[in-house]
């Protein structure tokens, strides 16, 4: 696995770059909470080179906007409602209650 | 101006195994869009194997998110946690989790044939399938000691070693399903009024889904050539016991259907190969190491690419563990495919799908 | 066509299904069952407690340091890691008997949460008083030295 870190503002751009549909499977988004922070991860293997997974990380605060990489990777949005729902992050454009109900309160993966 | 109906499928459908939701926006009978909700069943499995459960534990706890590929879920979380602790499992071990795998991606597609040919009304067809599925439950259970939770993996090896009675007759019972899956080849292939219900239908480009990263079936079946059986060959040596990968054209819900009965006669000669050249050795490599670090792995399972990422912090219990199911991926693929059928396609686009709800919400 | 008149000579064929109750269905040698213990082997280590994921297993203890073992068959998920990491062969193994279903009158689920809380009491019990007689034993011996 390769790992990648970057700010989060710079995670578009860079996956804008890195990324080609026929070249590249994004595989899911994940996050994992640090405690003092959340750490969200993009996931990608590769058809060219297969058994290759490369990793895209950045640091971000529970209230923080993140951005949604849909415009890159249009089947990201499973990814991030998920997210939304299970993680308590914002992520913009994504809605909430794709897991979880709507009015559901709380965060279930996070450590309190 | 065109006139909108919604009509809704699901969360209880005839025509649905699990809980899924649809809201299909109809323009006269032709879907031109699609809304899907899957987040029935979230049972928090993600969170439990992390608070409640010992790293060991949680193979047996992971096998529980899903029936039908709950041997998938097991090894690729077992593969996971060797990776952590950085442990080597003998041979013998990756042989078994290797014959156990394409066992039960037989039973799961067949399952998935039979409830195609169910939702395209051929009631017939659904009960011969099943009845035929019937040997692969058997082997299963013959196997692993039980018909639906395997628990065969465990973190360094497999829990059960096979026994060569048990061998002789996985071999003389699939010598007896050959020439049944022959016959539901010619069937699915050329029954004129299947093919009514299945060919062009429900039918994804290869541009889509390429775009759209589907996994699996449904995109082999387009003639994407994804399948993480010909990617890897550190954690399970796929090629050494004769993998070929199977690809379609076209993408519909005939290719699917031939797709899956491909892959069975692949994973028919798989379980051959492996019982013939079963090494010896111990099946379970012992180590008192906690896990730590980061790690990521992908399996095939019978519906697709199944990744799992887990991080441990050198405690019995896990940082985070993430699932990612097939059917978690193939959504916006999904979603894409509905549109331009008719609704009465609706059942077959559905079941040719295989959706694993409790996989995907976990 | 050809489905057609299969479809037909079907009609002729017995049927594909078991007879279940009238017949026994397919069972290997080797079936997961329940779980036995032999208490004359058993060396009392508590390892399938800390193994078993479902916690179906559970040991009590009396006053003398003699501990019983219970067992739920109920929440037991027949995996057979208690059996793996014992120690001791012999001392728990897993039988092809499969498990009765549970009857109302057996209240198994409420009857097994007062035994988890009872066996954890009962523990909880004899380490608090193994403390204080080491203690006191402590408490002895330091007037002894002192004296």
């Amino acid at each position: 696995m390769k790992r990648i870190d970057l700010p989060l503002d710079k995670v578009v751009e860079e996956i804008g770059k890195f990324y080609r549909y026929d070249e590249h499977h994004f595989i899911v988004i994940n996050a994992v909470d640090l405690g003092d922070a959340i750490e969200v991860q993009w996931f990608f293997s590769n058809y060219v080179a297969p058994g290759e997974v490369t990793m895209f990380a950045a640091k971000a605060d529970a209230s923080q906007l993140i951005p949604s990489i849909t415009r890159v990777v249009p089947s990201a949005w499973v990814a991030e409602a998920e997210l939304v729902d299970l993680m308590g992050i914002n992520i913009e454009n994504a809605k909430k209650g794709f897991v979880l109900e709507e009015d559901f309160e709380g965060a279930p993966l996070r450590k309190k | 101006m065109a006139t909108y109906y919604d009509i809704p499928v699901g969360a209880q459908h005839i025509s649905l195994l699990e809980p899924l939701h649809f809201k299909l926006t109809t323009e006269n009978e032709k879907i031109v869009d699609v809304e899907a909700n899957v987040g029935y069943v979230h049972r928090g499995i993600e969170k439990a194997c992390t608070t409640k459960f010992k790293f060991r534990q949680v193979s047996f706890v992971i096998g529980r998110i899903c029936g039908l590929c709950s041997i998938s879920h097991t090894t690729a979380y077992s593969q996971v946690a060797e990776k952590l602790l950085n442990l080597e499992i003998p041979l013998r071990a990756k042989y078994l989790r290797i014959l156990v795998l394409e066992l039960d991606r037989i039973h799961s597609h067949m399952l998935c044939l039979s409830h195609v040919a169910e939702n395209s009304g051929f009631e017939a067809l659904f009960m011969r399938t099943m009845k035929d599925r019937e040997i692969s439950m058997e082997l299963l259970e013959a196997v692993c000691g039980n018909r639906v939770q395997y628990d065969y993996s465990i973190v360094g090896g497999v829990a059960r070693d096979l026994r060569p009675e048990v061998a002789q007759m996985i071999l003389t019972r699939l010598k007896e399903l050959r020439p049944k899956i022959d016959d539901l080849i010619d069937i699915f292939q050329n029954n004129w009024s299947l093919s009514l219900k299945n060919k062009g239908i429900g039918a994804i480009s290869f541009e889509d889904a390429m775009r759209l990263n589907a996994v699996g079936p449904l995109a082999r079946a387009a003639g994407v050539p994804v399948d993480v059986r010909n990617d890897t060959e550190d954690l399970l040596p796929w090629k050494q016991v004769g993998f070929e990968m199977v690809l379609e054209n076209g993408g519909d819900v005939h290719a699917r259907n031939m797709v899956r009965l491909r892959e069975l006669l692949v994973s028919m000669k798989i379980i051959e190969n492996v019982i013939q050249g079963l090494p010896e050795g111990p099946i379970v490599a012992e180590t008192k190491a906690l896990p730590e670090g980061e790690a990521v792995v992908r399996l095939e399972a019978p519906r697709g690419e199944l990744f799992h990422y887990a991080k441990g912090n050198k405690t019995q219990y896990l940082e985070r563990l993430k699932v990612k199911a097939p059917t978690f991926s193939n959504i916006p693929a999904f979603v894409e495919m509905f549109k331009g059928n008719e609704y009465a396609s609706a059942p077959a686009i559905i079941a040719s799908y295989d959706p694993c709800l409790s996989c995907t919400a976990r | 066509m050809k489905a057609f008149f299969i479809a037909i000579g079907n009609l002729f064929k017995r049927p594909a299904t078991i007879q279940y109750p009238f017949a026994p269905t397919y069972k290997p040698d080797d079936y997961r069952g329940l779980i036995e213990h032999n208490p004359d082997l058993c060396i009392w280590c508590r390892r399938c407690e800390m193994a078993c994921p479902p916690g179906a297993i559970i040991f009590s203890q009396a006053m003398d340091g003699k501990q019983t073992y219970h067992y739920n068959r109920a929440v037991c998920i027949y995996c057979g890691e208690c059996v793996r990491t014992c120690p001791k062969p012999g001392a728990i193994i897993q039988t092809a008997t499969p498990a009765t279903p549970a009857l109302k009158d057996e209240n198994i689920n409420n009857s097994w949460a007062e035994t988890v809380k009872m066996a954890l009491e009962s523990r909880a019990a004899y380490m608090a008083e193994k403390k204080r007689q080491a203690a006191t034993k402590q408490q002895g011996g330091d007037t002894t030295q002192a004296e």
